[in-house]
């Protein structure tokens, strides 16, 4: 860089331009604000994309759920026009597999918190059929790892979800239980952490008894406000150490008693799994990098399973792959017979328009970015045509000294350079100054009109592409006129 | 070293078609001192320009140094100009705002092995102020220099890379009497010295008197080839 800054060519340019300061200042001011308007725009249409994003997000429509067996929700109800809405009805049922021929779901037996069990019974494990899980125990840790090396998926928890008695001192409740991954937290966009923090990966190699517990549990089992982190209460007459308490980062959800999420405590997976001595999964939590990619992602996730477990073509899937609409009506903080109601009436529809305004909303911020480098690309240009202007008057009056350059031996092409590098030098001047005035913009914006914008290294590598690119384009016509100058009338001119 | 037979040159303006030479048949040897004089549309300017590879002859030969340069592309032209020829102008022809030593390096930027790394560049600059008697005046911009001195420094530009002909066109033509004496003694002394070929382009005969030979131009023809040395009057014809 320092020699290119030093290359002759590069320092007559700076020279040339250093002799007319004012002009030159004048000329970048155009390149300036096309430059400070397309970087400004990108961190407002960025920030406008990602917080339709993470809307998008938290309401989970990027989650895809595959669980274990193949019950489903009762969908008798739903009408066939509904469900052949749209094609996202493919994502999360086997052509083969219509929703009359699936089992009704059938409570867990371990749902009732009135039932006294301190310690797992052969019931409440996985794999049991009486548990009422359809089929079989079928997920495995190997098909976690295969959905995790496919395409477009962004995060991966596997998940053990068992019912739980959690105790501290005298006192105890009776909650859900979650063995889980240590991407779960950035799946969960809608959760924050009150203290502490989640489990880490090294806890989780090591199968740590640690716990993170919904603010719920806290509140009931230490009292409201109480910070339980380092204290340990016992699971399965095992010692745990709390890590940390999680609650609803939105006021939309609200963490209520039995709601699965806030009413929960969370541990490693493979801790549940020392403990109770499993080696399958209920279910693997999966999110697409793209929420526009989940229906895709949900039928190659189907592909993928479908193969690994050897299933024939005549033959049922032994798994189910939900996206987040069903599961976030089926499950929850919805009574079960509530939830199968709305499931069975409204879940196809809900799950349809939630993916369509998914990807409206992608095309509208597509759209938005496009109107916003269309009105850069205008004060880039007549940023240009400054540049042009400029260099075409310094040609003119060097005319003698581009005639002397060619008598002292410069070919064509070193006269075409120097003229190109003094336009692209000024440009790319005036591209640095509009960076810094672009950057200055988006923090004024973000600040007085509340807009999220986003200063992507990538927009401004572009905005230097786009400074030197225009300096390039526009000084082409002078420089060229310059190169093809004849000596002798060169030199004549005064 | 020069070595020209039957050059014509026709320039075409609208319909008409001016002749600027006619066939002009040379031979300069190296280390000659050649001083040209003739009118104002006599076609030295056309011929010096031809000889100093700025343009290309409409029919005719030209060999430089032993080389047909006659038909060569205009980047091996630059290439000639650069290696071999060095050029000096009546306007001086300095590039303003620039110190008397990067004048002198212009032409090191565009050799054929690329840009002379700058210490070199220096070092060779220098050599060449030296040669015109400068070298205390290196930091200075043309505008405080005199006329003579700006000359000197055009002269030492044209020497730099050690070409073997020197071009002047009118050299002095904006210097006084004392100044311009001083300039054609350093043709003289560089002729002397280091065995340049010379070709000076002038109006004056006092001037025209330093060289060894005088040609003379009118009409685009050759009318007269005197040499000044022992054996004197030598006219090679038309």
């Amino acid at each position: 860089m320092r020699t290119l800054w030093r290359h002759p060519v590069v320092e007559s340019a700076v020279r040339a331009l250093a002799r007319n300061r004012l002009q030159t200042l004048l000329t970048m001011l155009g390149i300036t604000a096309g430059v400070a308007t397309v970087l400004a725009m990108m961190a407002v249409g960025a920030g406008a994309q990602r917080a339709i994003d993470q809307q998008v997000r938290a309401a989970g429509l990027n989650q895809i759920t595959i669980r274990a067996g193949n019950w489903r929700p009762r969908q008798e109800d739903t009408g066939e026009a509904i469900a052949h809405q749209g094609d996202a009805r493919e994502t999360i049922r086997h052509p083969l597999l219509r929703s009359r021929d699936v089992l009704p779901i059938a409570f867990h037996p371990e749902d009732d918190p009135m039932e006294k069990h301190d310690h797992p019974t052969a019931r409440q494990r996985l794999g049991d059929i009486e548990a009422g899980l359809g089929s079989a125990a079928t997920l495995s840790f190997a098909d976690a790892e295969a959905i995790r090396s496919l395409p477009g998926v962004q995060y991966v928890a596997c998940g053990i979800h068992e019912n739980a008695r959690v105790y501290y001192g005298d006192r105890r409740w009776f909650t859900r239980m979650h063995g889980t991954d240590v991407e779960l937290p950035s799946i969960k966009r809608a959760w924050t952490f009150r203290s502490g923090r989640f489990f880490t990966a090294r806890e989780q190699r090591a199968a740590a008894q640690v716990l993170v517990v919904g603010q719920v549990v806290a509140d009931r089992l230490f009292g409201a406000g109480v910070d339980p982190v380092g204290r340990e209460v016992r699971v399965w007459n095992q010692a745990f150490e709390v890590v940390g308490v999680i609650t609803s980062a939105t006021w939309v959800v609200q963490p209520a008693p039995g709601d699965d999420q806030f009413d929960a405590v969370y541990m490693p997976y493979t801790t549940t799994h020392r403990l109770l001595n499993l080696s399958k999964l209920n279910d693997i939590t999966v999110t697409a990098a793209s929420s526009g990619h989940v229906t895709a992602l949900a039928r190659e996730i189907t592909t993928l399973l479908r193969r690994r477990h050897g299933i024939g073509d005549a033959q049922p899937d032994d798994f189910t792959v939900f996206t987040q609409a069903t599961r976030a009506l089926t499950t929850g903080g919805l009574p079960p017979s509530v939830a199968r109601a709305v499931a069975g009436n409204v879940a196809e529809l809900e799950r349809v328009t939630l993916q369509q305004l998914a990807h409206t909303l992608e095309r509208a911020g597509r759209t938005m970015t496009w109107l916003l480098a269309g009105i850069a690309a205008v004060s880039l240009l007549v940023g240009g045509i400054g540049i042009m202007n400029i260099t075409l008057l310094s040609v003119t009056e060097r005319t003698r000294e581009i005639g002397l350059r060619l008598a002292v031996g410069a070919r064509g092409r070193d006269v075409l350079y120097q003229f190109l590098a003094e336009a692209t030098v000024l440009s790319l001047a005036g591209g640095a100054a509009g960076i810094v005035l672009g950057i200055a913009a988006s923090v004024l914006i973000s600040r007085t009109l509340q807009w999220a914008t986003i200063v992507s290294p990538l927009s401004i590598v572009l905005a230097c592409g786009v400074a030197a690119a225009v300096g390039i384009f526009f000084g082409w016509y002078p420089a060229r006129r310059a190169s093809r100058l004849d000596p002798i009338v060169a030199l004549r001119r005064e | 070293m020069i070595s020209v037979v039957d050059l014509r040159k026709d320039y075409r303006i609208g319909d008409h078609v001016v002749r600027a030479l006619g066939g002009v048949t040379l031979d300069i040897a190296a280390g000659e001192f050649v001083t040209i004089v003739g009118p104002s549309g006599s076609g030295k300017s056309t011929f010096m320009h031809i000889v100093g590879c700025l343009d290309r002859p409409t029919s005719g030969e030209y060999r430089l140094a032993g080389r047909d340069v006659s038909a060569l592309a205009s980047d091996e032209l630059a290439r000639v100009r650069n290696e071999t020829i060095g050029f000096v102008f009546q306007g001086f022809n300095l590039l303003p705002r620039t110190t008397a030593l990067e004048n002198v390096e212009l032409p090191l930027l565009y050799t054929r092995a690329g840009v002379v790394r700058a210490a070199a560049r220096r070092a060779r600059a220098m050599e060449a102020l030296d040669m015109v008697g400068l070298t205390d005046r290196a930091e200075h911009h043309p505008n405080q220099l005199s006329g003579g001195q700006q000359q000197r420094v055009a002269i030492a530009r044209a020497l730099v890379n050690r070409p073997a002909v020197l071009l002047a066109d009118e050299p002095t033509g904006n210097l006084d009497t004392a100044t311009s004496h001083e300039v054609m003694e350093i043709f003289s002394a560089l002729r002397r010295d280091h065995g340049l070929t010379i070709l000076v382009i002038t109006h004056e005969r006092d001037i025209a008197a330093y060289g060894t030979r005088t040609i003379d131009f009118r009409d685009g023809l050759v009318v007269a080839d005197t040499r000044h040395d022992a054996h004197s009057v030598a006219a090679s014809g038309r």
